[in-house]
């Protein structure tokens, strides 16, 4: 773009106008432009951490009229000493490692099949990627309705018609027999249906960033596909399938608002995932505000520490390549 | 051996192709990878199609065994919404009755009556709409405008512990909502800012903010940094430069981060859920507290959930060649 | 090693021709080099050759075993890249390996045989880097070292030298015919750089607008150009072509008095080609002329270009005709002057100006 003369004029004008106003410096235009973003971050993201570290040391609740009291350790000794939260840990692990890994392999596959251009693979592609924009609530609330084994698709679409033969998902229950973990599996396969398409996405930049010469030197050097998917295909995407699955991961840690769509944590605890629990224990009965937040800071650092176990296998590939 | 035949793959090739990408057997298996992602595209999207079709469904309709596909439409979800509405009762109904063969009842009543209730006003989940509305919206245009300016500096100036600054920027998306909205809520209590839209917008905006400031920054840094050098050179003010020169090539850019943070903010429900009961509460937690009341709804479920399924189509259409960088916050590009 | 023949090979991308139906043959221990302007088809030939590229008719032989639709991993020949194509994450070592383990060559093969690559390419110390952290001329020998690993029919190099700097381009250059001595392998080398096709191959290919123009050594393409275009592509200045007139025996050259006899060997054939009278071209090297008092043409001096062993003068012949000649680095030509000069009897070349095409004194005698 080049400038043109009309607004080249203005400014001559303006500038005779009023003699050299005084220009900002450099130094002050990036103080001006940073400071409110950055303030409103403090003020909305920092001192709230501070803050609730500190309320993680007291007992406290909101809406008891006693101010927050000291105790030290308390709270966190008793998180881990409480077997009920142990339990809800593992599910959250469970859902992160299987739901993760299903949207690894789905996004993968999926990326696979569309990198090579057909008529409408364009069309296709963005169509794949709707579910993962739709609000998770919506997606918990719609899947809820899918899966009811009387009137909902899902049964259908899979092969039962007999709603007294097939499975009740959200239940637990197969034909009236209970079968603990299939609500979990059935929040997973949501998940999947979700996110997949994320993997998918990044998965494609990166099958496309590979340069067509790698594989024509490939090709003059006798590799067979199979040996051209194992030798150049993983290795070069292999950086941003890893961002995928950190980003997913963490998500899944997070995950709060297809569950509270879809179950609510239930039937039971069985998809009581840790996240759920905590806006249990922080907003509703008791509200153990103090012990909540314990439980946010624990969560808290085993995100930061999954983050950075990836981030520095993503910076040693990195440093390799 | 060769997949091909003496003659070569039996028509002319005259694009580039490597010879082993146009035999005969490579192209039937693109075809089936062509069907296979067909099919694979329609699977994932019955449960979209169904969302569609079931806000067009009425009660009965939507509870029959087995589930249909073809039904008569009815917007009777729409109804129940939109709409708060009382049992008729037994005496007064051939009053109603008369009425809606008279043509007296609007569309709105005739549905209800189907149903044997009548109209007594707007419901909450109207007020809740406006209020999704004004909060990602007004939340919207300040993480962008906010985020610009920050991104505009941090594309084109040195400053201290940059890398650092920005990482803790994208970080602060990475904190589960739960986490930080207990001490939110104690403060905003403080502030009387519970339940209120300043509350929301302000905390929209912050979320958002970590978005919007990655995301400009990539468009910037893509802007080479010559056509400003040459402005300030020709006399311009660095003020002047980055409204003349730098806003009017963003513009793609803004446009998207616009889309991105506005969905974002429509589609956000935990921290309404925890935040507010009321008078600005957002639609998403009004949806779902619809399970609640006198049975499930899922008539008025499904037609709510028919306003963030068309908005969200629209936008992946509009945005297709951004989404990469919206999902991961500018983190992956091309 | 191999012998390589294109049959009426011919490439359309749409309804736009890369290379017209062209024969060719390159013999076994051969160093052809296909030299020519950007887009004349030499690289498309070069890829079609190795199966990179599909044919769109016309057949290719590689030993009189017909390739044509083979893959590029049946020909069994070794590619070297412009832009080198390592795999960016393996090391030298496993880049050089890489079409071994293909193969599924056992652990020891694969050892030995990678180990006298580099011993040959003498890359030691470069094994257990990657290619990034290379410069542009080791990455080019791993890139060879890949090709050379795989003892192959035949090496088929794009402009392997293109994307290096100057000063390696030169060395490179001498490791390649050096090693092209040395294993005696058929290569075909694509290169626009009219030096390098003439430093370093037995035969030149010559293209331009997807035909091969000229098929010779060195010498043949420098000094018997087959048309203008040769002539004009290959040397820096390329050979000097002047418009002129011939009747009986004298060639009216632009200038007052600029006639040129034509030396007695040039008298029939010209006759018979122009038929006593016409237009014709005069071609000449700039070094095929020489700066002397009383020679039969002149000029004005243009400029003159010092060239450290020599002067490079441009001599205006009239207000349109510059003419380039070499003249001696120790004289001054002041600029505007009249200068004398003569033309090399034997070098003299005539083009006929509607054909384009070189007037041959072979074909008449």
């Amino acid at each position: 773009m080049s400038i043109n003369e009309a607004q080249v004029s203005t400014v001559d004008q303006e500038m005779k106008k009023q003699p050299r106003r005084r220009q900002l410096s450099d130094r002050s235009i990036v103080n001006l432009f940073i400071w409110p973003a950055l303030l409103l971050l403090i003020a909305m993201n920092v001192f709230p951490l501070f803050y609730s570290l500190y309320l993680g040391f007291t007992d406290y609740s909101a809406i008891a009229r006693q101010q927050p009291v000291w105790v030290g350790f308390q709270n966190f000794s008793r998180i881990l000493n409480d077997e009920q939260l142990w339990k809800y840990f593992a599910t959250t692990g469970r859902f992160a490692l299987l739901s993760v890994g299903l949207q690894t392999l789905v996004g993968f596959g999926l990326a696979m099949l569309v990198n090579e251009k057909f008529k409408g693979s364009g069309l296709l592609t963005t169509l794949i990627l709707i579910p993962m924009m739709i609000s998770p609530v919506v997606v918990g609330l719609f899947w809820k309705l899918m899966y009811n084994p009387t009137f909902g698709f899902f049964n259908y679409l899979i092969g039962f018609t007999n709603p007294s033969t097939a499975p009740d998902w959200l239940a637990s229950r197969f034909a009236g027999t209970p079968v603990p973990g299939m609500a979990l599996w059935a929040v997973v396969i949501v998940d999947v249906w979700m996110w997949s398409p994320f993997v998918m996405l990044l998965v494609l930049s990166g099958l496309k960033a590979i340069p067509d010469y790698l594989y024509e030197a490939a090709a003059i050097d006798r590799a067979s596909a199979w040996f051209q998917f194992w030798r150049i295909t993983l290795p070069q995407v292999t950086p941003l399938l890893l961002i995928a699955v950190l980003f997913r991961t963490i998500e899944a840690f997070k995950a709060f608002d297809l569950i509270m769509g879809m179950t609510g944590g239930g039937p039971g605890d069985q998809t009581e995932l840790i996240s759920v629990n905590l806006y249990r224990q922080a907003f509703l009965g008791q509200w153990r505000t103090g012990r909540a937040s314990a439980l946010a800071y624990i969560i808290l650092i085993i995100i930061i520490a999954i983050s950075n176990l990836y981030i520095r296998y993503l910076n040693q590939m990195k440093g390799e390549s | 051996m060769s997949n091909f035949r003496e003659d070569g793959p039996g028509y002319p090739v005259t694009e580039a192709s490597r010879v082993d990408k146009v035999s005969p057997i490579s192209r039937r298996l693109r075809s089936l990878r062509a069907i296979t992602v067909m099919v694979i595209a329609i699977i994932m999207l019955i449960p979209v199609f169904v969302m569609a079709i079931t806000a067009f469904k009425s009660r009965s309709v939507i509870v029959s065994h087995p589930p249909t596909i073809f039904f008569k439409p009815s917007l009777e979800g729409f109804v129940f919404l939109f709409t708060d509405r009382a049992v008729v009762s037994k005496a007064r109904q051939p009053e109603f009755k008369a009425a809606a063969e008279t043509g007296e009842l609007g569309l709105v009543e005739r549905i209800a009556l189907e149903s044997g209730q009548e109209v007594t006003g707007p419901s909450d989940y109207v007020n809740r709409l406006k209020n999704s509305l004004i909060i990602a919206g007004l939340s919207t245009i300040f993480s962008v405008v906010l985020g610009l300016f920050a991104a505009y500096a941090f594309s084109r100036f040195d400053v201290l512990g940059k890398d650092d600054l920005l990482f803790f920027i994208l970080s602060t998306r990475m904190l589960p909502a739960v986490v930080v909205t207990i001490p939110l809520f104690l403060m905003f209590r403080q502030l009387g800012l519970n339940d209120t839209h300043l509350g929301m917008i302000l905390l929209y905006t912050v979320f958002n903010l970590s978005l919007a400031v990655w995301l400009l920054k990539g468009f910037i840094d893509e802007i080479p940094v010559e056509y400003e050098e040459a402005a300030l050179v020709d006399g311009y003010s660095r003020i002047q430069t980055f409204f003349k020169i730098v806003l009017p090539q963003t513009m793609t850019g803004i446009a998207a981060t616009t889309v991105f943070c506005l969905i974002f903010a429509w589609n956000e429900y935990a921290f309404a859920l925890m935040l507010t009961s009321d008078n600005a509460r957002t639609a998403p937690p009004s949806i779902a507290t619809m399970l609640g009341r006198g049975g499930i709804e899922w008539s008025a479920i499904a037609a709510g959930s028919l306003g963030f399924l068309i908005p969200v189509v629209i936008v992946t259409f509009a945005l297709r060649n951004y989404l990469l960088r919206g999902v991961t916050f500018g983190a992956v590009r091309k | 090693m191999a012998t390589i023949e294109l049959r009426q090979v011919e490439k359309k991308f749409g309804d736009l021709h890369a290379v017209k139906p062209l024969d060719l043959t390159i013999h076994d221990g051969e160093f052809v080099v296909l030299l020519g302007p950007s887009g004349c088809g030499k690289t498309t030939t070069l890829r079609m050759i190795s199966g990179l590229e599909t044919v769109t008719s016309g057949e290719i032989y590689l030993d009189e075993r017909k390739v044509t639709w083979l893959n590029p991993s049946e020909r069994d020949i070794a590619f070297v890249f412009q832009l080198f194509a390592l795999y960016p994450h393996l090391t030298v070592r496993q880049n050089i390996a890489f079409p071994l383990q293909a193969q599924g060559e056992s652990r020891e093969t694969i050892n030995e045989r990678v180990n006298e690559v580099v011993d040959l390419l003498q890359i030691e110390r470069l094994l257990n880097a990657r290619p990034s952290k290379l410069s542009g001329g080791d990455q080019q020998r791993v890139a060879l070292g890949r090709a050379l690993v795989r003892r192959p029919e035949a090496f088929l190099m794009d402009e392997p030298l293109g994307a290096l700097d100057a000063d390696f381009r030169e060395s490179m250059r001498a490791e390649i015919k050096r090693l092209h001595i040395d294993q005696h392998a058929t290569t075909v080398y694509v290169t626009h750089d009219q030096v390098e096709a003439m430093a370093m191959g037995d035969r030149i290919v010559v293209m331009s607008e997807a035909e091969i123009q000229q098929v010779g050594s060195s010498n043949e393409v420098y000094y018997d150009p087959a048309n203008i275009f040769v002539a004009n592509f290959i040397g820096s200045p390329g050979m000097n072509l002047v418009s002129s007139s011939y009747s009986d025996g004298i060639i009216h050259m632009p200038g007052a008095d600029n006639r040129y006899p034509v030396p007695d060997d040039w008298r029939a054939p010209l006759g018979e080609a122009l038929q006593d009278s016409g237009d014709v071209i005069v071609g000449f090297r700039p070094e095929c002329a020489e700066i002397v008092e009383d020679g039969t043409l002149a000029g004005n001096v243009y400029t003159v270009d010092l060239y450290g062993a020599y002067s490079m003068l441009a001599v205006n012949m009239n207000e349109q005709d510059i003419v380039h000649i070499r003249g001696d680095r120790l004289i001054h030509y002041p600029i505007g002057t009249q200068v004398r000069f003569d033309i090399d009897p034997e070098m003299v070349r005539f083009f006929d100006p509607a054909t384009e095409k070189t007037i041959k004194r072979e074909a008449i005698q």
